[in-house]
Formats: C-alpha cells, sequence, structure tokens
C-alpha cells in the first residue's frame, strides 16, 4: 500500500501527516508562533526544514507575512527533534493523535530546559507586572475564588523562549530564569542598508533590537534569547554576527544531539560539551571509587 | 568463389519428415524426395513418418552404414528443436555431428503455409536444397572441453531458490545463494496460511529457511546486488555488491537489544506499508539470516543503538558497499515476481479510498504476527469490516493491462474468504466477484466447494467500478452478474483486490546481465515451453519458479529441485563440450601482420580475440561465443566461424536465389531472436506469403556486407536482416548494434546506387514476437508485389555492376 503523505499549508498552519494502516504521524506547525528563526533548521538531522519567504508561499490560501518554514516531506522522518528545539514551541509532533516526542523517549535528544520559576510567596495580591510585560503573552497570575488570598502565577514554559524580561521587570525579585541559549549578538552597522529594519521588526522580543536615535540598529543583548530570526530577516550577509555558545538542556549521550549542537552553535562549543560530559564522567568514577575504598576500609 | 574442396567423394543423404501429418498434411513430401534426389551429389533420399523417432533414427543410421553417407541433412522441424538429436544419431553412425544439416520444412513452411500447399511444396524443396548446399561444404569439427567449476549460484531466495540450493547443496556442491532483499523467504515468508490446507505459511518456511543458514555448503549473501555475470557454461565470473548494512554480520546476533533503544520508525514494505519497523531492525522477526540492519535513510544517528549493542561490537557506520567475485559453473535464476499495485489511475479506488486494499495487504492484516495482531480491521475507523467484497482478476486476464492468467489469485481468494469466514463466521458477509474460478490442481476444487459451504457468495462478473460514501466510508460496488444478466450493485465495508503478480522490478537488469530473453509478458522465457521448461537458452542457466511466470509454492518448489537436477547434471561432471562453432583467424591473410588493423578485437562483445601488433590476430578459443561478428567485420576476410563459413553461407543464397530471384526475400535470422520468432510464427499458425528463404545465423552481428551485395547481385527481390531487440537483447551483448552500424551504412549506399530502400530491411524480432514476423513477411511481400518483377530486374540490373565491383575480391 502506498504511504500517504499528507501537506496541508496555509499561512497560519503547516501539517505534515503519515498516513499508514495502522499508525498515524502529525507533524504541525504554529505558523502564528513560528518565528522565522534557524533553531530547528539547524538541529534536523535529516535537513529536511528549510526557510521560506512570504514570496515564495503567495500562492497558497492567505499566504504568511512573515518569514517562516516549511517541512519537505520527502525527508521528514517524524523524529520529533525540531518540536523539542523550537524554543518558541511552535512545532508539535504526534502519533495517534497524541503528542508524542520519539528522540525523547530513547535518549536520542536532550529536552530543552525552559527554567522559569515563580516563588509566588513574594508576589502581593494585585500586581500584574509580570503578565503585563511578557511580550509574548504566556503569563497569567490569579489570586480570586477557591486561591483564598494566595497568589497563583501560571506561565506556559513550552512556548517561552526565556527572554527574562519578566524577571528584570518584577519589582519584588520573585522571579528566576536561565536562559535556555546563551550567545553573543552583535550588529555590523556599517553594513547595514539605509533606512533597513528588518531586524528589528523580525526580532520576536521587543526592544532587543532597535533603531537608536542615530537611525542605526543598536542591540540590548541582556534579553536577546539567540534564536537568528533576525539573521534570517536581514539582507545583508554578515550584517549581524549572532554566536550561539550553549544549551541548557538535559543531559544525553547522543550523536545526533552533538551534530545538532555542533550546528547550532560551532564545532569548539559542541566540543566542549563533550569534554565537560567526560570531566563529569571522571569525576563520577573518581567519586565511586572514593567511597568503594572508603568501605572497604 | 575460393572454396577449397577437399578431394573427397560427397555423399549426401536426405531424410524427410512426414512428422505424422504436420508437414505431410500441406507440403508433398514425396515429390520433396524425389526433388532431393536431383541434387548434386545426393545419393539418398527417403521419408520418415517421424524422423526424430527410435525407427526414424534408425533408419538414418542403418543408410549412414549401406549407402557410406558422408553429409546427412534432415528435412524436418526447426533445428532449435532436434538438431542435438539428429547430431547424436549421426554421431551414433560413426560420423562427425557437424556433419549434419537441418532443413526445416515445418515451423518455416508447412505450418505458416496451411492454404498454399503447391507453393509451400516449392518452398520446401528449396529449403531442401539450401540445406544440401550448405551441407556439402560442412567439415567435421570437435567439440572444445572445458573444465566445470562445480560451485552453483542461485539468485532469489525465494521458496523455489530455497529448495534449488537445499537440493544442490544436499548433492555436494557449493551453493551461493544471492538474496537482493535483508532476509531469503521471499513471498512465501509474507503470507499467513497456505491454500488448501491451510498450513501455516511461515511454519513450514522457516525451518527450511534455517537449514539454508545452517548448511555447510551454502552461502547466503544477502542484501546484495548482481553486477555481471561473464563466462559461459562451467565458468562463469560473477560479480556482487553487498550493500552495507551497518551492522557487521559475523558480529550481530541477532539478539535485538538495539530495537528498543532506537527512536526512528518508518515504513516496513515487508509489511506491505502498512506497519512500521525501527530504523535499526529486521524486517520479519524470522529473518535469515538475522542480522540488524540501519536505514541510513531515516537513521539521526544518535548512536543509541551502539550503547545497546555494547561489548558485542556489532555496529559499524563506516561499513562500505563491498565487491566480490564468485566463479560458479551454473545459475539458477529464481528472482520471482511482484504483485501489481493499481496506484496509477486509482483502479477501483485503490491509493484514494482506505478501505481498498490489495489481497497481499490482506494477508498482512490477517497474519497474527502482523501489523494489527491478525484483526481484519479497516483503515479508515479500526472497525472489522460486515460486509467485504473480493474483486479477481484486477489487472490479470485484462487486455490493457496484464493479459495472462496469474495463476493463484483464484486460489488465495478462496483461501482468505475461508479464513474470513473461520475468524468471524457470520459476523462477516462475504462476496467474490469473478471471472472464472481456477481451481486446477490436487486438493484445489474441494477447497472451492468448501469456501462454498461455508456460505461465501460467489458472483461471476466484472465490476466496473467502486465508488466511496464520504461519511461512511463504505464502498458502492457497481457490477454486472453475468449469470443472470443483470447489473447489480452491492455496499462493501471493505474490497480486497486480486492484483495481478507481475515481472519483478529488476528483471530487466538481471535479464540484461545474463543475456537471458523474456517473453512478452515480461517474465523469462524457457528454452521450450514444453521439453525444456527450466533452461534458458544460454547454457548453463536454468529458471526456477515464478520469474518465468506465477507459479504457486508446490509449482515453485517443484521447479526449484528440478533446476537442482539440471544444474547438478553440468556440476557433476568434470568438464563440459562447447560446441565448436568458433571464430578461427588464417593467418597468411590476416592484415594486422603489415598494418595496424585489430578491428576483430575491437569488435568482439567478449574481449576473446588479441591482436598484437605485427602479428596476425588470434582468437582465444575457450572465450569465444561464436557470434561470428569479427567474421563480419574482418576487412581481409581472414576470419572464419567455423559450420557458418562465407562459403557455407553463399552456398544458401546462390540455392536460394537459383529460381526466380526477383520474386524472393531473402532473410538473415539470427538463432536467438528473429529466427525463434519465425519458428514461433509457425508453431503459433500465423499464415504469410511463401516468397521468404531464411539463412540462419547465430547472431545478426555475423551478417556480412557481402552477404547482402551477393543476394541482391543474384537478383534477391528483397533482403530482411533480422535480429534481437535494441539496446539489450542481444544473446552476444551487442552483436545487433555492431549488424545496425554496418547495415545502416550499406543500406544509404545501396541507396545511392539505386536501390528502392523498401527492399532492404532490418528488423528487430524478438522470440515471443511470431506475429511481428509474420507482419514483416507480409508487409515485403505486399510490396514486392507492387512493384513488380519487371522493376526489380531492370533495377537489378542496373544494381549488378556496382555489386560485382565491390564484390570483386570475393568473386
Amino acid at each position: 500500500m502506498p504511504v500517504k503523505i499528507l501537506k496541508v499549508e496555509d499561512g497560519s498552519a503547516f501539517i505534515l501527516e503519515r498516513i499508514m494502516y495502522t499508525k498515524r504521524y502529525t507533524l504541525s506547525l504554529d505558523r502564528n508562533k513560528c518565528v522565522g528563526c534557524d533553531l530547528c533548521i539547524a538541529a534536523c538531522p535529516k535537513e529536511a526544514i528549510k526557510i521560506v519567504n512570504p514570496s515564495d508561499l503567495a500562492d497558497i490560501e492567505n499566504p504568511p507575512k512573515k518569514i517562516t518554514v516549511k517541512v519537505l516531506e520527502d525527508k521528514c522522518n517524524f523524529c520529533g527533534i525540531c518540536s523539542e528545539i523550537c524554543i518558541f514551541g511552535a512545532f508539535k509532533q504526534s502519533v495517534n493523535d497524541e503528542e508524542f516526542i520519539p528522540v525523547l523517549k530513547s535518549e536520542s535528544f536532550p529536552e530543552v530546559i525552559h527554567e522559569v520559576e515563580v516563588d509566588e510567596g513574594k508576589c502581593p495580591i494585585g500586581c500584574k507586572v509580570c503578565e503585563e510585560a511578557c511580550p509574548l503573552s504566556l503569563i497569567k497570575v490569579k489570586w480570586n475564588g477557591e486561591l483564598e488570598g494566595k497568589v497563583k502565577v501560571e506561565i506556559d514554559k513550552d512556548h517561552c523562549p526565556v527572554c527574562r524580561i519578566c524577571e528584570v521587570k518584577c519589582p519584588y525579585n520573585a522571579i528566576h530564569t536561565r536562559k535556555i541559549i546563551s550567545g553573543l549578538i552583535k550588529v555590523n552597522i556599517d553594513l547595514c542598508p539605509e533606512g533597513c529594519r528588518a531586524c528589528v521588526d523580525a526580532c520576536p522580543i521587543p526592544n532587543v533590537l532597535f533603531i537608536s536615535n542615530e537611525g542605526k540598529v543598536s542591540v540590548n543583548d541582556s534579553f536577546c534569547v539567540y534564536c537568528g530570526a533576525c539573521k534570517n530577516a536581514c539582507p545583508v550577509e554578515g550584517a549581524i554576527d549572532l554566536r550561539r555558545i550553549s544549551v541548557h538542556h538535559t543531559p544525553v549521550k547522543s550523536g545526533a544531539w552533538n551534530k545538532a549542537l555542533e550546528r547550532l552553535t560551532s564545532t569548539g562549543n559542541m566540543a566542549k560539551e563533550l569534554r565537560s560530559k567526560s570531566i563529569f564522567k571522571t569525576y563520577e568514577s573518581v567519586k565511586k571509587l572514593h567511597v568503594r575504598s572508603r568501605v572497604s576500609k | 568463389m575460393s572454396v577449397k574442396h577437399e578431394s573427397e567423394d560427397l555423399r549426401v543423404g536426405v531424410f524427410v519428415c512426414h512428422c505424422g501429418l504436420n508437414i505431410a498434411g500441406v507440403v508433398n513430401v514425396k515429390e520433396v524426395v524425389e526433388y532431393a534426389k536431383t541434387l548434386p551429389n545426393v545419393v539418398f533420399a527417403i521419408d520418415n513418418r517421424y524422423t526424430c523417432s527410435d525407427p526414424g533414427q534408425e533408419e538414418i543410421r542403418k543408410a549412414v552404414k549401406e549407402h557410406k553417407l558422408n553429409r546427412v541433412v534432415v528435412a524436418a522441424c526447426s533445428p532449435r528443436m532436434h538438431e542435438p538429436t539428429f547430431r547424436r544419431c549421426v554421431d551414433e553412425a560413426g560420423l562427425n555431428p557437424y556433419l549434419f544439416e537441418m532443413a526445416n520444412i515445418r515451423e518455416h513452411c508447412s505450418w505458416c503455409h496451411p492454404s498454399t500447399p503447391k507453393e509451400a511444396t516449392e518452398k520446401a524443396k528449396e529449403i531442401v536444397k539450401m540445406a544440401v548446399s550448405k551441407a556439402r561444404l560442412l567439415r567435421p569439427l570437435e567439440p572444445i572441453e572445458v573444465p566445470v567449476a562445480s560451485t552453483a549460484l542461485v539468485v532469489g531466495g525465494g521458496v523455489a531458490g530455497i529448495n534449488a540450493a537445499l537440493e544442490l547443496a544436499e548433492m555436494g556442491f557449493k551453493v551461493y545463494l544471492l538474496e537482493k532483499n535483508e532476509s531469503i523467504g521471499g513471498h512465501m515468508a509474507q503470507l499467513d496460511k497456505t491454500f488448501p490446507t491451510l498450513d501455516c505459511s511461515i511454519c513450514i518456511l522457516g525451518p527450511k529457511m534455517v537449514d539454508v543458514a545452517r548448511h555447510p555448503n551454502i552461502e547466503i549473501i544477502s542484501f546484495a546486488d548482481l553486477l555481471s555475470v561473464e563466462g559461459y557454461i562451467g565458468n562463469f565470473k560473477v560479480r556482487i555488491r553487498k550493500n552495507p548494512r551497518y551492522v557487521l554480520e559475523e558480529k550481530c546476533t541477532g539478539c535485538g537489544e538495539c530495537l528498543p533503544a532506537c527512536p526512528i520508525e518508518f515504513p516496513n514494505d515487508w509489511d506491505m506499508n502498512l506497519g512500521v519497523r525501527k530504523a535499526i531492525s529486521v524486517p520479519f522477526p524470522q529473518a535469515v539470516p538475522l542480522v540488524y540492519r540501519i536505514n541510513r535513510d531515516y537513521c539521526i544517528e544518535c548512536y543509541k543503538c551502539i550503547d545497546a549493542c555494547g561489548p558485542r561490537q556489532a555496529i559499524n557506520f563506516d561499513q562500505k558497499p563491498e565487491e566480490i567475485e564468485l566463479k560458479v559453473g551454473t545459475i539458477i535464476v529464481a528472482t520471482g515476481y511482484d504483485i501489481y499495485l493499481p496506484e496509477e489511475g486509482n483502479l477501483y479506488g485503490y491509493g484514494k479510498y482506505s478501505n481498498v486494499i490489495t489481497s497481499l495487504e490482506f494477508e498482512r492484516l490477517i497474519l497474527a504476527a502482523g501489523p494489527t495482531g491478525g484483526h481484519v480491521v479497516r483503515a479508515s475507523d479500526g472497525k472489522m469490516p460486515k460486509v467485504v467484497v473480493f474483486v479477481q482478476c484486477v489487472g490479470s486476464r485484462d487486455v490493457n493491462k496484464y493479459p495472462y492468467c496469474s495463476n493463484f489469485c483464484c486460489m488465495y481468494t478462496l483461501k482468505h474468504t475461508i479464513q474470513l469466514k473461520e475468524h468471524y463466521g457470520s459476523d462477516v458477509e462475504v462476496y467474490v466477484f469473478y471471472m472464472d474460478m481456477r481451481s486446477n490442481f490436487k486438493g484445489y476444487e474441494e477447497f472451492y466447494y468448501r469456501a462454498r459451504e461455508m456460505g461465501v457468495n460467489f458472483i461471476r462478473g466484472r465490476v466496473s467500478k467502486v465508488i466511496e460514501d464520504p461519511e461512511t466510508k463504505n464502498l458502492l460496488i457497481h457490477a454486472e452478474d453475468t449469470l443472470l444478466g443483470e447489473p447489480i450493485e452491492l455496499e462493501a465495508e471493505l474490497v480486497v483486490l486480486a492484483t495481478a503478480a507481475i515481472p519483478n522490478k529488476g528483471i530487466e537488469e538481471i535479464a540484461r546481465i545474463l543475456n537471458v530473453t523474456r517473453g512478452t509478458d515480461g517474465f523469462f522465457m524457457e528454452s521450450h515451453p514444453k521439453l525444456k521448461p527450466l533452461d534458458t537458452p544460454v547454457d548453463g542457466i536454468f529458471l526456477a519458479g515464478a520469474c518465468q511466470g506465477p507459479k504457486d509454492i508446490p509449482y515453485s518448489v517443484s521447479q526449484g529441485c528440478g533446476a537442482a537436477a539440471r544444474a547438478a547434471t553440468i556440476l557433476s561432471k568434470p568438464s563440459v563440450k562447447i560446441e565448436p562453432i568458433i571464430s578461427v583467424v588464417d593467418p597468411e591473410k590476416c592484415r594486422n601482420t603489415k598494418v595496424k588493423c585489430g578491428i576483430c578485437a575491437t569488435k568482439c562483445p567478449y574481449g576473446a580475440i588479441k591482436a598484437e601488433p605485427g602479428m596476425p590476430a588470434q582468437v582465444i578459443s575457450a572465450m569465444c561465443h561464436g557470434c561470428g561478428t569479427c567474421a563480419a567485420e574482418c576487412p581481409a576476410d581472414a576470419i572464419t566461424q567455423m559450420h557458418f563459413t562465407d562459403a557455407q553461407i553463399f552456398a544458401q543464397i546462390e540455392a536460394a536465389l537459383e529460381k526466380n530471384p526477383e520474386d524472393k526475400i531473402l532473410g538473415f535470422c539470427c538463432n536467438w531472436c528473429s529466427y525463434a520468432g519465425a519458428d514461433l510464427a509457425g508453431t503459433s499458425r500465423f499464415e504469410y506469403p511463401t516468397n521468404i528463404r531464411i539463412v540462419k545465423t547465430m547472431c545478426s552481428g555475423r551478417v556480412d556486407r557481402d552477404f547482402v551485395l551477393e543476394a541482391f547481385r543474384r537478383g534477391a527481390g528483397m533482403v530482411l536482416i533480422g535480429a534481437c531487440h535494441l539496446p539489450y537483447d542481444c544473446h552476444y551483448i551487442d552483436g545487433n548494434w555492431k549488424m545496425k552500424a554496418r547495415m545502416e551504412a550499406l543500406a544509404k549506399a545501396l541507396e545511392k546506387m539505386g536501390l528502392t530502400p523498401d527492399r532492404f530491411r532490418i528488423e528487430y524480432i524478438s522470440a515471443a514476437e511470431g506475429s511481428k514476423f509474420a507482419q514483416v513477411v507480409r508487409e515485403m511481400a505486399e510490396k514486392l508485389r507492387d512493384m513488380g518483377r519487371e522493376r526489380i530486374i531492370i533495377e537489378n540490373e542496373k544494381l549488378r555492376p556496382y555489386l560485382e565491383r565491390m564484390l570483386g575480391k570475393k568473386r
């Protein structure tokens, strides 16, 4: 029986399905959440994801207005890596309608840690600073009803790229975050075309990139999530220098992850992680030895 | 012509066969005998009822002794049929077997001219005359003896190949079993039950597969491709590419611990893509050899399998394809068949409607170890269907698709209906739409009655269309009940299509590599449909199983064992004799001694000729396949192909065109394709005009320009060259291409001299195209008649001086 591959695409969604007699694999992309960055493209082991400009998709129904991505149906093997690496949670992978990321189960890929913790004890009733500050509207602060005077802060972590705005804005020091990706970003303003603000428009976090008083693009590094959407939007090669250094993730030992990390950061940074892993391993084994020798004594 | 006649007293005996009424019913045999007696050097002529029978052969032996015959001509059937028989007979009479010639007056005469007995008799006489003319020039030849490698290659590890390999191995021969898939087993390993006994298929095949793996004389080469085959009977050189599994065969224990570690799944084609398998896996648990394989198309290289494999260290991502070379004495081809998937055009909604499946897919559904755990469910809702309709002859017995009957579909459909009834009883209604129920072997008819008794409804008629209800996904079937003669409609919840068995996907490539012909149906063609069902025209290569046409399991098993026996007849001897119809270079005439020539060496398809500078060219006898291309190409006429010498063929041309040449079409036909095509025209009783006279060569590459020139010089009305189809059908690799290059240039030259282009024709006719041969002759005869004798005679007179000049050196 021919394997049925179903592709549905419009401006707000891209759905790829592999329908077989006994199983159905679905990979869906929410284009409203997709910022047109290159995390999934770099992480995909099969090079199945490509960047698309709105002009490439002019013939589909209500085409998207900004840069986004598409998945090549002949290359995708539904491993789920894209859906894990997307810090905005734009991809969703499911098998028989149940969300399922095969590579996580087998520890072939780490879980990317969205670390946003709120010490709700510090929150006074009535404060909604974080809720208002969140650029992606992912925070809901509640205190009414059954909560009986306690404050509850609900954060949609799956879709949170951890820009840290909430942490900085919180007047009570109640929020602790840790960036998912650490890195460096520089704009070489000498290369910027006159009046261009493509990167500013592409950036999903407000005020990371802005036009300064001199009319040039400036960067506020502290809230940058290092997704690379600006770089994809930039019309000039080399005007934006984005370097990722590390990705905050659960420990795994996987060739697929090493290769993804190499593409996401650099060979040097991937090697650094490998080295630290082996140091960790040595440390663990030494510790075990030490304990054993103490016990034997 | 410079023909050296040894001072030998030629004594030719002619034996004309009645073949019952096959020949005598049309041709006046007595008249042919009387005519034969008048031919030069014929000292004895007689007719027999059946020359090939024992008394017939005895008569030849007696006559050779009594009349001191030293040349024998038998006018009977095709030499492709009985030449070996009569050669043996002549040999027994104490005569060299190559002093025998056959006149084909059955396939080429009586069978294809039944309504013109007078003309047929005249044609028969001339065929005999041609044979006698050639016979007078025959020379005794000694067969070449070559050693035999006592190993065999079996291509294809299905049930036929498995049995062939096991039989040969049991006889003590080393066998290489080549399989392109990961596991041996073939289609039989995919099946749930077998008809009519309802034995579990893998339960009876599995042990055999294990026997193969364990047998010390068998080496399984799986997941490998056949690259090339060179050589000849007893001495084939085979190159094979082993594709990388990225799992080392010698280290993998088949434990399967890597399986749960792998995160990636992909459609399992073993399950007809109904289910999935892991990127590292075996196609099915009983696979032999039980070696896992990583599908790099899907693998994401997380290396979790390496961890799981641990100290066994069986996984190696750096594995490369490996080429190996084997030397084998014989080859058994058992490459099997494929199932037709009517995706294109969505026949009966297949591929478009989710509840229309093929029988092989049904097989995987009802199999307990299959992707649904043996539950027959619909793809649309996962529910058990209450009404199941089976549609027979999908693609087969269809002149627009596959006109042949696929042999086993009726029986497997009966099996499926019985299985459904056994599983679900009265919960399921079963209908079968059939054209004819064919249940023609032991226990099969009883099986049909069993299905009827279980309440399966049989409706005779072809389904015209299937329409899906978009809501329920049920299928509305439109058909005609041809027994009641009225249209019927039926709502089914599942439709199962019994699709045609078709030639394997790679059969074209295998046919090209092995030089084995295929029939019009695309399957391999046997040497003789009745008497050599397992042989191919290539000595030392045999067929078994469904690669020759759809066959069920017992038939395939018998063929596997039979092919093993055929192979063993070669392998059990230390050497074989090969026909000495090879080329010989006359060192006196060879130009290579004086100038840099070496044309023969470049034209030889087998590299069997060495032409060192300053030395006469040399033919390596054991490598020469006897196509005669070199003889036709040699600019100095220094090369002679034994048994097909220039002189012999010139004598045949002369004999054919002695009387009324302008009315005749002289055909040069290659032994394997066009001559066999002409035979098939006779066997099929296609009638065509009697004008054609056929000269047989082994390959169209042998047809010298001089033959064509001589034919026109002698006034031939038309000349036809029949060859194997381009590009790959030639039995001598590319003799047809050499002929094409040579003859297209000649045709241009002849046209310039004033020859009407229609009078010289090149046709590519396969052994299966009897109707094409008849059609070509009909067309040519018609054109000949349209042109009229007068015009041809005038044209020939104009051509003659040119032709004589061109033939100067020969004359």
